[in-house]
Order: C-alpha cells, then structure tokens, then sequence
C-alpha cells in the first residue's frame, strides 16, 4: 500500500528528526521539542503527554521518573489544561483521514520498543487482558508509550499514538456524550466497549490500511488503562472538538485528535472485548504495516494469530476501497469548483444544477464561436458580392443575414453546423423566398438561446440596444418561451412579408413545439 | 458508485432531490457536448475526467471568442460605419 510507503518515508524521517526526543531523555528543555499534548501536573511532577517514538505517554518531566499512564486525577488536569497547541496542530482531523495520517507516520521499531516496555504501570490496567489476549504484549507496550513523552508534531511521531487513540476517541466521543466528564470508568467502560463494538465496522474499513491498525493498537493499550483514565478521557474528549465515535462516519481518524489527547488519559475501557474486534482488525492491519515497515512483530504475529486473516483481508479491502473512493470523490469535487469558476455568474451551489449551468453555457458558447466565425468568414464577401441583398437579408439574426449569404456560393462549412444544430428544432420548409431556411433558422438558435439580435440595416445602431449576452438570454428564456423571438418577429419590417409569414408560421410551431 | 452511496443519496433524496443518477446523466450530456471526449463514447469516462475536459474546453472556448472578437474589431475598422456589414459585425460583437 501506498501508505505503508509513507510511513517507511517518515519513518526515517522522523528518526532523523532532531526535534524528536527520546522518551529517556526527561528533561525540562526535552521535553518542548517533544510538543507535548497536555502538559500538567500530578504529584508536584510535571507530567506530559508527550509522543514518545509515535505513542504517547504520560511522563514526567524529572527525569528517570516513572513513565505511567495517566491517572485520572493527572486526567482530569488534562482536561483543565488546555489542550496544548501542538496536539491540535498535529492531530488535526480532517475529513479526509488520510491527511492525519500522513502527518505521522508510524515508526514501528519505537513503537515495537515502547510495546515491550515497563508492564509495570499498566499491569494494574490489565483489564484489558481479554482484549489482549490474541497480543499481551500489546496492552503491556501500549501503556508504556503512553506515559512516553508524545512526538512533536513531527509525522513520523504522530502517527501511531494517534492511530492508538483512533479507537479512543470512538470510544470517547461516545463516551463524552453519554458521561460527561469524568465518568467513572465502569460505565465509561461499558460505553466504551459498546463504542468499540459500533465502530468497529466503520473504523476498520475507515481506517488507512497502514495506519488504523497501529492506531487501533495502541488504542488498546490505553484502553486497557481502566475506568479511571476513560473518566479522564471523556472529560478531555469533552474538551475536544471531535466527537470521536461519531463523526466522520464512524472514521477512526476523527478519534485520532481526541486520542492523542487523551492518550494519557488513556482510555479506560475495561471491556477490551468489545474492543478488541475493532481493534483485531485494525491491528491486523497495523501489523501488516509493521512487518511491511520491518519493525519488531511481536506484536503482529500475535495479532494475526488471534484475528485470523479473513477480517484483515476483508477490513483492508474495505479500507481500500473507501480510500480509493475518498479521493475519487475529492478529485470530483475539485473539478467541479474549477468549473464553477470558469461559468459566468454561477451561483448553484448543489451539483446537479450547476452540471446544468456548465452544459448551456457550453453550448450558448459554442453557439457563439460559430457565429462571429461565419462572421469573419462571411464579412468580407458580404460586403463585396452580397450587397444587393442586404435589405432582404436584414431579417433579425446577422446570422440571417450570413445564412442568406449562402445564395451565392457559399462555404457549405460554416452553415454545416446550423443545420445540425437547428434542423433538430423545428422542421423547415427549404424552400422560401428568402431561402427561408436560413431565415427561419435564425429565429431558431434565438428561440434556445441564440443572441437577441435584431439586423434591420435601416436602424442598425438602434436594434443592438437589446442584445444580452447569449448565455443570460438562454438562462432567461429556458425557463419560457423565448421572449425575444416575438421581438424580432416584430423587428422585421423590411421584410415583413416574407419573414412575417415565416415569423408566424414559427410562432404557430413555437407555440406547439 | 458505490452501492452505498446512491443509498446515501436516496437518503438525502428528501431534502436534496439530487440523485446520483441525475448527476451522472448530466455529466453524460457533458461529456457529448465535448468534442475530445465525444468520440469515446464510452460509459467509462470518470466524471472527475469529463470534469477536467469541460474546464479545458470552456477555457479554449474563450479563447476562441476571444480571437474571433478581435478579428471581428478589426473587420469593424475596414468597414463603414453605416453599413450593414459594420451593424452584423458588431451585433456579433455584442453577442
């Protein structure tokens, strides 16, 4: 996948990244570069939620301190703080998952290391022994990044603690809605685990191929953390813009902001079984991508095994697809605002009636070009082997007055069109004084849309005065009949015998067609 | 498109009235008004290309118009003002 590939771009990218900071390296100064999410504090300790090689973890700024998930009571200082900058900056969900994603890619070796991590924060948190049952070492190493200090907004980092939170937040955002703020963690978990289980469908397909998975993962691992830290989560998710389990369709991506946030809030979903379907799958595909990217699998093998290959093969399809038609959609909709542009006061704003507004534009304007070409092509013969016939042929159109101009020999090209254009609309009898044809052919492109010229080289200068645009003139006359073709049945003077009968024959089958 | 999105859309049908079908229609008659793409003639040209091409071809449209009103301006320059030829040349302007 295309996005496995990104990752491994960023992956080393990001390793190289100076900004990114070791976990190890605890230091009051270490820890900016690292943007960390929340920073507050527990116990006199400065403790950050810092991205720490992709995941988050709730760590102390002394350094060598314990790296914990985050306490409820470090969770709820979470929420009071505001949610740093950096975060949002970084987890900013778009719609389109996939630009969260592309913002951090995953780095699987951090990530495997941090899996393997102390156990021994997160034991306690073990609820999740269920969930983690296709992959202990899962919950175990996901707790530990959390405390880790959080990635700066690098990509590389972001990604993977943020996928982690993706099941968070759909957890949360439910959670947020029906609990509030520092909900006790059973019935956060409950949620939780109802959450999981409704997302889990839509997350999984929702999710990049590359980077739901490890997202989902360490979702778990925060997930696993207790009641406690959902209580805190919530109350951050409250904080937060995303309403993760809902929005965006169920997209895990939208988690993902409130995820990262809350990561060291650590999801307290202690139901992990409702979870770890959503989470299977999504892991499955977090592990494709992690062997993809050559990192440790621990992980992964455990997730596959406990999974089983038809849901990753089915979540990835799925995945893929929505991703394929995702961007189809936005390439859509970009060329449609392109098109907006290029029509003349368009102001549709649903598609369809502004497909519509493209097509009369389109044809009033090839309508156009059509004509000022026979123009130039005519003028000149016009005036010179043409003039005796102007009186007769000043019935309404120049284009009329062209058309007439077929008597002598005439280029068969420029008329070509007419005929294909216009014979459609009204069936003409050839044969007229004034080759009626051309005459009667004239009030037809007005009828549609044609330009509400009236030739009368008696008053020339005075007939242009009610020329529109052709194009206003079609949007004018679509909705009824054509205004103007009763003005230029009335503007015929010279040639009123003969285009009156025409103009009368026309406005008896105007009327009828 | 995908089965879930003409469900989509005929759930929205209510408020919005705009099918996937009609659209696709629309972008059919489009795709005919455009020369390049008419003779493809084929059901596969993706509305994000018959998009691109109608952009391209307004613009090369108005090019078009462009030159030809330029051309017409100067044929207005040779003829005489009251002639007849001087009216059809401007009513072509002013179209």
């Amino acid at each position: 996948m295309n996005h496995h590939h990104h990752h491994h771009h960023f992956v080393p990218d990001f390793e190289t990244d100076d900004d990114y900071v070791n976990a190890n390296t605890n230091s009051s100064s270490s820890n900016l570069p690292r943007k960390p999410i929340i920073g507050e504090e527990e116990d006199g300790d400065l403790m950050e939620l810092l991205w720490h090689n992709g995941q988050v973890v709730l760590q102390n700024q002394r350094p060598n301190t314990k790296k914990q998930p985050l306490s409820s009571s470090a969770a709820v200082k979470l929420h009071n703080g505001a949610p740093p900058p950096p975060l949002d900056h970084n987890l900013f969900i778009q719609e389109d998952e996939m630009s969260s994603w592309l913002h951090y890619p995953l780095r699987d070796d951090d990530f495997c290391s941090d899996l393997f991590f102390p156990a021994a924060p997160s034991s306690e948190r073990q609820t999740s022994n269920q969930v983690t049952a296709a992959r202990p070492p899962v919950p175990s190493s996901v707790r530990p990044p959390e405390p880790s200090s959080m990635r700066p907004p690098a990509p590389s980092s972001v990604k993977p603690p943020v996928r982690n939170f993706m099941n968070f937040s759909r957890l949360r955002g439910d959670f947020t809605g029906r609990n509030g703020r520092g909900e006790s963690g059973p019935s956060i978990a409950k949620s939780t685990v109802r959450e999981s289980a409704k997302v889990n469908p839509s997350a999984t397909p929702a999710s990049s191929a590359a980077r739901e998975p490890d997202l989902t993962r360490r979702t778990d691992g925060a997930d696993s953390r207790g009641a406690g830290d959902l209580g805190s989560k919530s109350a951050v998710d409250g904080g937060g813009a995303y309403t993760v389990g809902h929005n965006r369709k169920g997209k895990a991506v939208v988690t993902t902001e409130r995820t990262s946030e809350n990561l060291g809030a650590s999801s307290s979903v202690a139901s992990k079984s409702e979870i770890e379907p959503l989470e299977t799958i999504v892991d499955e595909r977090k592990r494709k991508e992690r062997e993809e990217v050559g990192s440790t699998e621990c992980r992964n093998e455990e997730a596959k095994q406990g999974r089983g290959s038809s849901s990753t093969k089915r979540s990835r399809a799925a995945e893929v697809h929505n991703l394929s038609e995702r961007k189809r959609r936005d390439r859509i909709n970009e060329r449609m605002k392109a098109l907006q542009e290029l029509i003349p006061r368009c102001n549709k704003s649903d598609k369809a009636s502004m497909l519509d507004e493209a097509i009369e534009y389109m044809k009033s304007l090839q309508l156009q070009i059509q004509m000022m070409s026979m123009g130039c092509g005519m003028m000149p013969m016009m005036y010179t082997s043409m003039q005796q016939y102007m009186p007769h042929m000043a019935m309404g159109m120049g284009m009329g007055v062209e058309m007439g101009m077929n008597r002598p020999p005439p280029p068969p090209p420029p008329f070509m069109p007419f005929p294909n254009m216009l014979a459609s609309q009204r069936p003409l009898p050839p044969q007229t004084r004034m080759g009626g044809y051309p005459a009667v052919q004239a009030s037809d492109p007005s009828r549609v849309y044609g330009p509400n010229q009236q030739f009368d080289p008696n008053s020339s200068q005075a007939q242009f005065s009610g020329y529109m645009d052709p194009f206003q003139q079609f949007r004018s006359l679509h909705p009824s009949q054509p205004p103007q073709f009763q003005n230029q049945a009335a503007s015929y003077p010279s040639s009123s015998r003969v285009s009156s009968s025409k103009e009368s024959e026309d406005h008896g089958n105007q009327t009828t067609s | 498109m995908s089965s879930r999105r003409s469900s989509r859309s005929s759930r929205q049908s209510g408020s919005s009235r705009i099918s996937d079908d009609q659209i696709s229609d629309l972008v059919t008659k489009l795709q005919h008004l455009i020369p390049e793409l008419r003779r493809r003639r084929s059901d596969k040209v993706s509305a994000s290309k018959v998009l691109q091409e109608t952009c391209n071809y307004i613009r090369n449209l108005h090019r078009e118009v462009d030159d030809l009103s330029d051309r017409l301006s100067e044929l207005l320059a040779s003829t005489d003002d009251d002639s007849a030829e001087a009216a059809i040349i401007r009513s072509l302007l002013n179209y």
